[in-house]
């Protein structure tokens, strides 16, 4: 098998959460109900409830943890919805994002501060997957895995949209050292699907400062991706 | 060259609300004599104008 570097070869290993989330990891059909719902005040917390309060007590090894779980929650999800779709179909990392939320919380009534975490972690973790996927599917195209499954070759959807979006993972980058709490809000809107709203909540800026950063961020991404196309 | 990044950010911001004819001239007198600070919000703002719906479609998971 071809080695790729894993999405958290720069982060926080996999290896390291592999006991907090061994309880999530069922493929297929409904989650035990044990991960259902977490009532409010119930003394039965979730993983991501624990790993919510750590990070906000200032465990900084709680974050890597919240966001390799939301990682794996939200590729689960992924995997399970594109395997009951037809090909080409398409899933909404919005959707994605916000039934994580609902199944590794329990529910809505979290405090302000669990969701900004939430939110931060899944952001990163919806880029790293989709980031991943298209540089597989580009690696295929470019001629990969053709020996196995010359269909398939032939059959990956949309590389434009593949191209785009690993040109605009990678201005991402190079604005986030400049304008480092504009990227965020990138972060937030294209890959965790949040409204303006939601990402001013999430990084306690006004609606409107949210929406300043955004068309900062958008017209820089696109000066960035098209300066260094030509 | 230390540029204040906020600077960048602030006079962009200033500049969507000026109306496009008044654009150079605002620049011009907030940018002070600063040409590649004022170069650097042009661009962006002929980038903005040009912008459509980048990035307001969020990326999509598409089966493989």
């Amino acid at each position: 098998m071809k080695h790729l570097a894993t999405p958290f070869s720069a982060a926080a290993g996999p290896r390291r959460a592999s006991a907090g989330i061994a309880k999530i990891e069922v493929e297929g059909g409904a989650p035990p109900d044990s991960l259902r719902a977490f009532p409010h005040g119930n003394e039965t917390m979730s993983d991501a409830t624990v790993m919510l309060a750590a990070i906000e007590a200032g465990d900084t090894k709680a974050a890597g943890d919240l966001l390799v779980l939301v990682y794996d929650e939200l590729r689960r999800l992924a995997a399970c919805k594109l395997a009951h779709e037809s090909p080409g179909q398409t899933l909404q990392p919005t959707a994605l994002v916000h039934e994580a939320w609902l199944r590794l919380t329990g529910n809505e009534n979290r405090t302000f501060k669990d969701r900004e975490h939430f939110f931060r972690a899944s952001a990163e973790a919806m880029r790293r997957i989709l980031i991943d996927r298209a540089r597989r599917k580009q690696a295929k195209r470019h001629g990969g895995d053709c020996r196995r499954v010359d269909f398939e070759c032939c059959d990956v959807a949309a590389p434009a949209a593949d191209d785009q979006l690993l040109a605009v993972n990678e201005a991402l980058d190079r604005l986030a050292l400049e304008h480092p709490v504009q990227a965020e809000v990138v972060k937030l809107r294209y890959f965790a699907g949040l409204t303006n709203e939601e990402a001013a909540e999430v990084m306690g800026v006004s609606v409107s400062t949210a929406k300043n950063y955004w068309a900062f961020s958008r017209a820089w991404l696109l000066h960035e991706i098209e300066s260094t196309n030509h | 060259m230390n540029r204040d990044p906020n600077r960048e950010i602030a006079i962009f911001t200033e500049a969507l609300r000026v109306p496009p004819e008044r654009r150079e001239a605002f620049l011009k007198y907030m940018c002070n004599g600063d040409e590649p600070l004022r170069l650097k919000v042009e661009a962006l703002l002929k980038a903005h104008d040009r912008a459509g719906n980048f990035l307001e479609e969020p990326p999509t998971e598409s089966a493989e």
